[in-house]
């Protein structure tokens, strides 16, 4: 790995510019060592190499934030259930402690990840495959919730606001979610995250889990729930977070009507290893590794390639199988395999080949 | 489409001079860093297009922008989309769990 110092040599004092103002060293209690997208407020992608476990311990998950993070206090901390809804609520971490637990397992992957690799580039994160990982999540239903507070008839989106806020003229990060997905069992109102109290950067004390959709929609720090029969115009939705109904040419301008909220994520594969541009020995036996996750689907399937696509053959799958949480494959090449090629490309195919999968990713080592 | 050319010359020039530069590195520092840091801005590659509608949206937001030329001519010179992407930073182990 380039150490930053290194790589500071190489582009010579002319490009000082390359660090923030008057930072210290660059540590995120709680963190194993991240790629630091941004320190404040802290965008942090984790390395492919911890992609080694079905669940991502919480100290390697990758973290994404819009605003200054907010520091929030349990005691006076309250979720407040408001709008169209005949029973209007005002929840302490008590109150929410008292309902039914139910357990998810569910993968957030932000809706970005990946970015660095798009030509031309677009503003943003520059994401390489790290802005994911699977958990599990322990809270209350929102169904229960809705239940509790009497959700009306005409009610259509939940309106959700957390405990950050813009500053200046910055818009809140408010995010709506349409009635059918709030009502799906699998989503709830997290406290926990792998067996501890969510974490201050993770969202502390509650945060929305919305299994299979895109990271933007898992509102952290969440303080209110507004139901109503209009999703928010605010800029984090009305605007941000929209995707072109169609494939637009690369680079060009797409018409806001030609938008779309993403909502469930699509299928994707990430080699975690052997690293990209990589050496290995001549004749050792080949061994591919990574995670792949269909949104709101299960992944049936994986199928490596190590011929530049002609034969596909079955990646070995971790066992845990639900829709919402990814998978981790596994190939080793046949006893007696030889990378016998000076360049092998193998290419991740994911989910099943019924839902379309497509290529998504080929990683080449040089022998 | 010569004088096209040299003209495009002349801009790069133009867009070259350290004052400039200098000038726009500190704008950054002055209008940039009220919302987050410098980081989440150098790890972009962007055209000058590109660059032109980020400064409008900043300043949109409550960015307090005072020298825009300088400012953009400094963000193109470092963060243009043709210059290289660096390797991102790896911060220092903080995690509380052993493994
Ligand atoms: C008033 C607050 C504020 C100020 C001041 C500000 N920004 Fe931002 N900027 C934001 C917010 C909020 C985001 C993150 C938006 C998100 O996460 O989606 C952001 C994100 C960005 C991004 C990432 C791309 C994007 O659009 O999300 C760039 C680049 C950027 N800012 C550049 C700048 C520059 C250059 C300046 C100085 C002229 C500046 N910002 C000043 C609020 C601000």
């Amino acid at each position: 790995m380039f150490s930053r110092r290194k790589w500071m040599k190489v582009l010579g004092a002319g490009m000082s510019a390359l660090d923030g103002w008057g930072q210290g060293p660059l540590r995120f209690p709680g963190k194993r060592p991240m790629l630091v997208q941004n320190d404040f407020p802290e965008d942090l992608e984790t390395p492919v190499e911890y992609f080694d476990t079905w669940i991502t311990p919480n100290d390697a998950f990758f973290v994404r934030q819009h605003l200054p993070r907010p520091k929030v206090d349990a005691g006076s901390w309250r979720l407040k259930v408001g709008g169209m809804v005949s029973n209007p609520l005002t929840l302490t971490l008590d109150d929410l402690k008292k309902m039914p637990p139910v357990k998810v397992p569910a993968t957030l992957e932000c809706a970005g990840n990946g970015r660095a690799n798009y030509r031309p580039k677009v503003p943003g994160l520059q994401w390489s495959k790290g802005a994911i990982g699977n958990a599990e999540w322990r809270g209350v239903r929102m169904a229960d919730l809705l239940k509790r507070a009497g959700a009306g008839a005409g009610a259509k989106y939940g309106n959700f606001n957390g405990a950050d806020n813009g500053v200046a003229k910055t818009p809140d990060f408010i995010r709506s979610i349409p009635m059918r997905k709030l009502m799906h069992e699998a989503t709830i109102v997290a406290l926990e995250m792998n067996g501890a109290p969510l974490p201050e950067i993770h969202g502390f004390p509650a945060r929305l889990v919305v299994p299979g959709w895109d990271g933007a929609s898992w509102v952290k720090w969440v303080t209110e729930m507004d139901l109503s029969d209009e999703p928010s115009k605010g800029f984090f939705f009305a605007t941000a977070y929209r995707y072109p109904k169609y494939s637009p040419v690369p680079g060009s301008a797409v018409k806001p009507e030609d938008m779309e909220v993403l909502e469930g994520m699509a299928v994707v594969s990430y080699f975690a290893r052997p690293v990209h541009g990589s050496a290995a020995k001549k004749g050792s036996p080949l061994r591919l590794q990574g995670v792949a996750y269909a949104g709101e689907n299960r992944v049936s399937r994986v199928e490596v390639s190590t011929d530049g696509g002609s034969k596909w053959i079955d990646a070995k799958l971790s066992p845990q199988n639900y829709p919402f949480a990814w998978r981790l494959f596994t190939f080793v090449g046949r006893r007696g395999y030889r990378v016998s090629h000076p360049l092998f490309e193998g290419h991740g195919f994911s989910g099943a080949r019924a839902a379309g999968g497509m290529p998504v990713e080929s990683v080449r080592v040089h022998v | 489409m010569k004088w096209l050319l040299g003209l495009g010359f002349a801009l790069s020039l133009a867009a070259a001079d350290p004052a400039v530069l200098e000038k726009g590195k500190a704008e950054e520092k002055r209008a940039c860093v009220a919302c987050h840091g410098t980081r989440i801005v150098h790890v972009q590659r962007l055209s000058r297009a590109q660059w032109e509608r980020e400064l409008t949206k900043m300043a949109g937001w409550g960015a307090p922008i005072r020298d825009r030329e300088a400012l953009l001519e400094y963000l193109l010179a470092n963060y243009g989309d043709d210059k290289p992407v660096a390797p991102l930073p790896r911060s220092e182990d903080a995690s509380n769990s052993k493994r």
